[in-house]
């Protein structure tokens, strides 16, 4: 039996969640590529908290059931996320796709989720029992495994407000629309009178999730250009042994020399 | 410009734009079966046994033993079975069919069949097949001689790949069984080679079986050959139960299943005296997979034009192909050209580099002239127009600035221009019109004085009915809606031949063209009647003979130049177009619209084919089986091309048509590695090249 629900508030959504029969859906355009008749689905369109794009001190909070037309299109959306939205399949797929869905997918492909990583952004997760705020980073645990427990429900991603304006991205399809990354790579490197705050990078699609070495991006954190010039080889090649691309549609090694490529030219446009 | 030139609106254009165009999966389903093939899992093996779950009252299994005619499919050759008999040749191959009325109770009743194979060997590489289908070969001059005199002897082995048509609607037919007849309707590129083979494995009269074609969303010659097959087993399915029968491909299984482009390897040895190409010799290799299907002349098309549009005095041309336990290739638009004249362009420009010559004057120094003797030493009885159209297309393209200005470059993004010209003959290879097809046509006036075409002829999307229609109203002088034109049944057309080899306009165009013309002459007010007219040969056309491959193998040629200019990042391999130019010599456009849009968009696909559509297949089963993953190009990555038509009208064409639908898919292959070429200073044999063949090629480089 079939029974499908529509809620319209958050505590209704939540409450439905109990139900692990019902399967959690924003735009569908992952789920109706290979439907499943006889699945129930918990509509979350009409959830006004998964709808709306806010700020408060701290952050942007995107709702998870924002399409990414609604996430383009908005004043608050820095342009980084906008930049990665727009290379996102075609018009028609934009206008149903999700960010939600983009990251509860589990994909280390998610064009949206390698922006919410480089930012370091931060995943509301809802549950029956409260609410938990986890760095988007952990919430991806291996290979299509999330920390996501199964009457749980992601309602925002909250993504800093400041510190992104300084980017690099570059999403690597086999074309120019309706592809799906082959590699892709966004780095923010955020200056403030002559010294690096931030560095950060994330390279999608070329492990089972996105790649993001924090530990390492810290070793250019508070140093000024040329101290990050001297620390540039021990940098790149703590990276190059760091970053261990899978086989998939492309190969390791070219996974391998994109990745490697796109990192040194964000730090050269960066005069590192 | 003709006024018949002048475009008009396509006539399938209103009911496809508006979504009311009944396609075959469209149909309404009451009381209808569903089909699903139960299909081999492995690539080569004998078939022990088949095990059934228990079977609900309305659900039937069949297979070989329910065929009442012959087990064959009547393709050119009788090879393919309906069913698999005592083995299987290919993951894939039909060993049966589940039938009945939920078509997810058939699919959950076809998941739990058990089949047992005793697994065998199989063979997936051409090169190392034993089973040789087809052997052609000939000779011109004396090649020995001119490898002897040659200041220099140059050799390269050239490689193409796969290529999946894509058609937007997948392959489907509907088999209706009543009264002892059988009528199958479907996306069907070929009725009447549906209707042969139906009549053979059914074992009827031809006059109780019927064909006919619904509307259809592309062929690209994927609905060819391979509807022969799906119709066959469909009709066998409404045979048993004496139901109609639907069988709808879902995308997967038709990426998998049916036919592709024969993947291709070609080894030239060319001999070269005073700067001057004097001979090749020519080994042509294709890959058939499981069974023969279109194979002999697909390899025969092959070969005739491995040497390009080039006259070269003395030559020696063989060509195989073989078996391996892949699926079967069969029809794809430029049937068996792309492959050897990607190998031929590829060939002269590396020689005229070596030379230290630019490629297109290398080329255009060798190009066949009026009354020069073709490869099988048939005559270039028409003007080759190739000079001029390459003059327009270096200057639309700007073309000889660029390829200097992109020499040695080492900068991140690389630019680069190639240039490569080709013909596709136009017809039937040899004397196929005139021995096998036969073609008849037929006008049909009713007493209002509207006239109606009958042919067998398809119109896929690619326009024929608009233009037949368009002749037919020049020809009578009469305004285009006294035309009346519809999806041909077996049952009410003659046989006027399939709608393949960018004949129809040329064969059965001209047929029409008579007919009206008679028609007009005979003329009676308030009368029905019937005009039907039959092929004639050309009587200037050199006798082709098909053992020795000598004379004219098609009556003329279309022709075109095409240059495409590519910006590569060196980061990340990703391959550009710029921009791309292509001169079109199909002969008077019947319609300009409908041509320009042939042409543009069989160089994209022909692009495509060079640099973008790469199909992987592991031990006989291809992996990427969808459009996310099987990569076409959109319309945002080549949307800057440039078409223009060059009209060498061809006198036995109707108003100076000849062949338009196959040409685009020839030369762009070939050009857009020329300009891949130029851009990163290297030699390149293979295709599909694409991002990651760019990495490989520049870490090769770089080492």
């Amino acid at each position: 039996m079939v029974t499908s629900f529509t809620p319209r508030s958050l505590d209704e959504a939540i409450r439905l969640r109990q139900k692990p029969e019902l399967t959690p859906y924003t735009g569908g355009t992952d789920l109706m590529v290979n439907p499943n008749e006889d699945a129930s689905y918990l509509f979350l369109h009409r959830v006004p908290e998964m709808k709306r794009i806010v700020e408060d001190g701290e952050y942007i909070r995107f709702g998870a059931a924002c399409t990414y037309t609604e996430v383009i299109k908005h004043p608050l959306t820095p342009n980084i996320l906008k930049e990665a939205c727009l290379k996102i399949a075609a018009p028609a797929i934009r206008n149903a796709g999700s960010i939600g869905g983009n990251i509860a997918n589990g994909s280390p492909k998610a064009d949206s989720a390698l922006i919410f990583m480089v930012a370091d952004a931060k995943l509301r997760l809802c549950s029956a029992g409260g609410e938990r705020l986890v760095p988007i980073k952990d919430f991806y645990l291996g290979r299509k495994k999330l920390d996501l427990r199964p009457d749980e429900l992601l309602v925002e991603v909250l993504m800093p407000r400041h510190g992104l304006d300084n980017y690099y991205h570059v999403k690597v399809g086999a074309r120019n629309a309706l592809a799906i990354s082959r590699v892709s790579f966004a780095g923010i490197m955020d200056i403030e009178d002559g010294k690096i705050r931030r560095c950060a990078t994330a390279f999608g699609a070329v492990s089972d999730v996105i790649i993001r070495l924090d530990q390492i991006d810290q070793m250019l954190d508070g140093k000024t250009i040329s101290e990050a010039k001297e620390l540039k080889s021990a940098y790149l090649s703590a990276m190059d042994e760091a970053i261990v691309p899978i086989r998939g549609r492309v190969g390791i090694e070219y996974r391998k020399d994109v990745c490697m490529n796109l990192l040194r030219d964000f730090l050269e446009v960066n005069g590192i | 410009m003709k006024t018949i030139s002048k475009s008009v609106p396509k006539r399938d254009h209103a009911e496809k734009i508006s979504g009311s165009a009944v396609y075959v999966c469209d149909y309404p389903t009451e009381g209808m079966l569903f089909g699903r093939l139960l299909r081999s899992s492995v690539p080569k093996a004998n078939l022990l046994g088949v095990k059934l779950p228990a079977l609900p009252e309305g659900y039937i299994y069949i297979d070989k033993n329910d065929v009442p005619g012959t087990n064959e499919v009547w393709m050119i050759l009788k090879d393919t079975p309906v069913f698999a008999d005592k083995t299987v040749e290919h993951i894939g191959d039909p060993i049966g069919m589940l039938v009945g009325p939920d078509e997810r109770e058939v699919d959950r009743l076809l998941a739990k069949v058990e089949v047992e194979y005793e697994e065998l060997e199989p063979t997936f590489d051409a090169r190392q097949s034993s089973v040789v289908f087809f052997d052609y070969g000939y000779e011109k001059g004396d090649v020995d001689k001119a490898f002897e005199d040659a200041d220099k002897v140059y050799e390269e082995d050239f490689e193409t790949g796969l290529q999946e048509h894509l058609y937007l609607e997948t392959n489907g037919v509907i088999a209706h069984s009543k009264d002892g007849k059988i009528h199958v309707h479907g996306s069907i590129q070929c009725p009447y080679y549906v209707h042969k083979a139906l009549v053979h494995a059914l074992g009827m009269p031809r006059e109780d079986v019927s064909v006919a074609q619904d509307v259809m969303g592309g062929g690209f010659g994927g609905k060819e050959d391979y509807p022969s097959l799906l119709a066959c087993q469909a009709a066998v399915a409404a045979y048993k139960t004496g139901k109609s029968v639907r069988v709808v491909f879902g995308r997967e299984e038709d990426v998998e299943a049916t036919s592709k482009r024969h993947p291709s390897f070609c080894n030239y040895k060319v001999a070269v005296k005073d700067g001057h190409v004097t001979g090749m010799k020519i080994e042509v290799l294709y890959d058939a997979g499981a069974y023969t299907t279109m194979s002999p002349v697909v390899l025969q098309r092959g070969i005739i034009g491995a040497p390009g549009i080039y006259t070269i005095p003395h030559l020696k041309v063989h060509g195989q192909s073989r078996k391996t336990n892949t699926v079967p290739n069969g029809a794809f638009r430029g049937f068996g050209g792309p492959q050897t004249f990607f190998a031929i362009e590829m060939m002269m420009t590396h020689i005229a580099k070596d030379l230290g010559q630019d490629p297109v004057d290398f080329k255009l120094r060798h190009v066949a002239k009026q009354g020069d003797l073709t490869s099988t030493s048939g005559k270039h009885h028409f003007p080759v127009p190739i000079p001029a159209m390459m003059d327009a297309v270096v200057k639309a393209s700007d073309y000889y600035t660029k390829r200097a200005a992109y020499k040695n470059q080492t900068g991140r993004y690389r630019k680069g221009i190639g240039m490569a010209a080709v013909y596709h003959g136009a017809g039937f290879t040899g004397n196929g019109e005139r021995d096998i097809i036969k073609a008849v046509a037929q006008l049909r006036k009713d007493r209002e004085g509207n006239v109606e075409i009958l042919t067998a002829n398809t119109d896929m999307g690619q326009g024929l009915f608009t233009v037949f229609a368009k002749i037919v109203a020049e020809a009578l002088s009469l305004p285009l809606e006294r035309i009346i034109i519809t999806y041909p049944d077996t049952a009410r057309v003659p046989d006027s031949g399939p709608t393949v080899a960018s004949r129809s306009v040329m064969a059965v165009g001209e047929l029409l063209r008579r007919a009206a013309l008679r028609l007009k002459d005979e003329w009676v007010d308030g009368q029905e009647q019937l005009i039907e007219e039959r092929y004639k040969h050309p009587e200037w056309m050199i006798q082709f003979d098909l053992e020795t491959f000598q004379g004219d193998a098609y009556p003329t040629y279309s022709w075109t130049v095409n240059a495409v200019e590519v910006e590569i990042d060196t980061y990340t391999g990703n391959i550009g177009i710029v921009g791309a130019w292509g001169s079109f010599d199909v002969g008077t456009p019947i319609d300009e619209n409908i041509v320009i849009g042939q042409m543009e968009g069989g160089f994209v696909q022909s692009l495509g084919y060079g640099m973008m559509e790469k199909m992987t297949a592991e031990k006989g089963r291809i992996r990427n089986n969808k459009f996310s993953d099987y990569i076409i190009p959109s319309s945002v990555d080549f949307s800057n091309l440039q078409v223009m038509l060059h009209v060498e009208d061809y006198p036995e064409g109707p108003f100076g048509a000849k062949g338009a639908g196959e040409l685009p898919h020839v030369g762009g292959a070939p050009a857009v590695l020329d300009a891949i070429e130029n851009a990163l200073g290297v030699n390149l044999n293979k295709i599909p090249f694409v991002a990651e063949d760019v990495m490989n090629t520049l870490r090769e480089v770089s080492r």
